[in-house]
């Protein structure tokens, strides 16, 4: 039992890692995470309620949190805005949008029970979850589509002058690498909690990015980063069962074990060399 | 004057697209805008309000602003706050007399800074992403917070929040029928004081060569270090002061809601603030202003257009990607 719910807690952290890597590694800084998972878990719920499937709605949340990639990617990529300031404004609008739409949507403040014809098999969201994190894997490090996004944000000067298009390759790792965030908001709601809440992400979109330094940018290591945090999510809620602690307690245990681990792990980790630069042609 | 234009130009896109969304959800925009931005204007209980509401929104701002100067990304006003109003209750319950005012301050700002402290020192020592750990500090904070206000402090006779500050030790409002108490000049004060600080003085002007360039600063005698402790130290503190005056300066109740409500949310206001304010005191200052008129406003918005309070977050979560879009020349350089 313990391991199953430690699988399913590590599933959205899992997500929204693999896509931040994606973008990472592609040389783009995307601290929104939470925003779009937020943002992922509100549009599953609404879009899957009116279109009575929760297939349709997963769908729809991963083409938004696609959408809201593309403008990220945009701001960092093309404009070359200030891509924390950027990602900050996306967690700001997220929670603004998601408590608004509750409201407005449903007219009941802050909490919606997801219909169960909305609802989405917790188990074959699990298996795909952990199917993208090997793909990502493969892309990353078997293909020449792997090698061109990692040059991108490695050397972006040397991808450039050896024909790799570094925009496009970055715009569209950041939008694809968004889009998994909101599909991990998408398993919340619909999958795991089946409840969308105005702050149903809880901080998972920050444990994500403490998953993406544990596992040193790889996808695979991500799995086992997502799994110990998964772990101690699941940890807190059966103390909380089994009446061993206050639930305040427990519920503060995921955080904890983060910065316990986050600082465990640092000195080894070595993020892309041009994370976060913005590239100018010379 | 550029940062102002900027600011500007977001808060117009940010109307247009809430426009929009109001108009699609099924609200007036015409309305929403009115008793958002007009209504605030016509009584003074709704100005001073206003201004009460901006009180710790400067403060966190400023711890922001403290961390962006140099090169930080400091995240953790928001739990900050929350152990400052701690401090202030158990020094309520300390303390039956007007003592309690200045041990309020003494207790709540310690409590901040040592909030403030662990992800600083793990930045300096393990190289620990700050942005990382002042959330999962937020979020320790939140739990704590919560699960002291509704135990040890709680209200016997009002289970919803904690035991109130002793009378004597209240900051009451300026005006009867207000809410603005001399909380608010605290927070103006700390504006320029900080200021000072950043362009003045020797650690002002450690934080702003760090910020610039870390490399440079470190062979000039700088450490690294000592630039994160002292950013997060007096970030600390203003967020501190924000979190005990949302108790000892809040009339009526004078007390910290057990579910956080007067204290939640404050710390990315400032950060909101700091953002619109181009990470410059004294632009922050003006920012919250704006930012507390906004907020008085989106409460007459609920009741006059029957439309969510948080639409008012929507628009400025808008505002601040308009200006991550604007910032082509960083004011903070990486």
């Amino acid at each position: 039992m313990l391991l199953t719910q430690t699988i399913h807690a590590a599933i959205p952290i899992l997500l929204a890692a693999v896509g931040e890597i994606l973008a990472e590694r592609s040389g783009v800084v995307n601290i929104g995470l939470e925003g779009l998972m937020l943002i992922g878990a509100f549009v599953g719920v609404l879009v899957g309620d009116v279109a009575g499937s929760g297939l349709i709605g997963v769908a729809a949340a991963w083409a938004v949190g696609l959408l809201l990639g593309l403008l990220h990617g945009a701001i960092a990529v093309y404009i070359r805005g200030d891509q924390l300031v950027a990602g900050v404004a996306m967690n700001l609008f997220g929670a603004g949008l998601v408590a608004y739409g509750i409201q407005a949507v449903w007219h009941v403040a802050g909490y919606r029970q997801t219909p169960s014809w909305a609802l989405v098999d917790v188990n074959a969201m699990t298996v795909l979850a952990f199917a993208v994190a090997g793909a990502m894997w493969y892309i990353l490090s078997r293909t020449r589509l792997g090698v061109a996004i990692r040059a991108s944000g490695e050397d972006p000067e040397a991808a450039y002058s050896v024909g790799i298009d570094v925009f496009k390759i970055r715009l569209f790792s950041t939008a694809v690498g968004a889009s998994l965030a909101s599909f991990g908001g998408a398993y919340l709601s619909l999958a795991y909690l089946s409840v969308v809440t105005k702050d149903i992400s809880a901080g998972r979109g920050f444990i994500a990015l403490a998953d993406v330094v544990f596992a040193n940018w790889n996808p695979l290591l991500a799995i086992a980063g997502a799994l110990i945090f998964g772990f101690f999510d699941a940890l807190s809620y059966w103390l909380q069962i089994f009446g061993v602690a206050r639930y305040e307690v427990t519920r503060m245990l995921p955080y904890i074990a983060t910065l316990l681990v986050v600082a465990g792990v640092i000195g080894r980790a070595k993020p892309p060399r041009a994370l976060g630069k913005p590239f100018r042609k010379e | 004057m550029r940062g102002l234009l900027d600011s500007l130009l977001s808060l117009a896109v940010a109307i247009a697209v809430g426009a929009v969304v109001a108009y699609i959800s099924g609200y007036n925009p015409l309305l929403v805008y009115y008793s958002m931005f007009v209504v605030p204007f016509t009584d003074v209980v709704y100005v001073t309000s206003a201004l009460a509401t901006a009180t710790p929104i400067i403060l966190t701002g400023l711890t922001f602003a403290l961390g962006l100067k140099a090169g930080l990304f400091n995240i953790g006003a928001e739990g900050q706050t929350y152990m400052g109003a701690l401090g202030a209750v158990i020094a309520s319950y300390l303390a039956a007399s007007a003592l309690a005012l200045p041990l309020s301050f003494v207790i709540g700002i310690s409590l901040a800074v040592a909030w403030a402290m662990a992800p600083a020192l793990l930045k300096a020592y393990r190289g620990v992403n700050e942005v990382v750990s002042t959330i999962m500090m937020n979020w320790i904070a939140y739990w704590l917070v919560i699960m002291e206000a509704s135990t040890t402090f709680s209200n016997p006779m009002q289970p919803s929040e904690t035991i109130k500050m002793p009378p004597s030790a209240r900051l009451t409002p300026l005006m009867p029928g207000t809410s603005l108490t001399a909380g608010f000049f605290v927070a103006v004060a700390a504006a320029p004081l900080v200021y000072w600080l950043l362009e003045r003085s020797v650690i002002g002007y450690e934080l702003t060569a760090a910020g610039l360039n870390p490399v440079a600063a470190r062979i000039a005698g700088i450490p690294q270090s000592r630039v994160v402790i002292y950013s997060f130290l007096l970030g600390g503190v203003t967020s501190g002061v924000a979190g005990v005056l949302q108790v000892a300066a809040m009339p009526p109740s004078y007390s910290l809601a057990t579910n956080l409500a007067n204290v939640y949310g404050l710390g990315f206001d400032g950060i909101t603030a700091a953002m619109l304010g181009r990470g410059n005191p004294l632009g922050i200052l003006l920012a919250a202003l704006f930012l507390g008129l906004m907020e008085e406003g989106a409460r007459h918005m609920q009741a006059l257009a029957m439309t969510p309070f948080e639409f008012v977050k929507m628009l400025q979560g808008i505002m601040i990607l308009v200006i991550a879009v604007r910032m082509l020349e960083l004011w903070r350089r990486r």
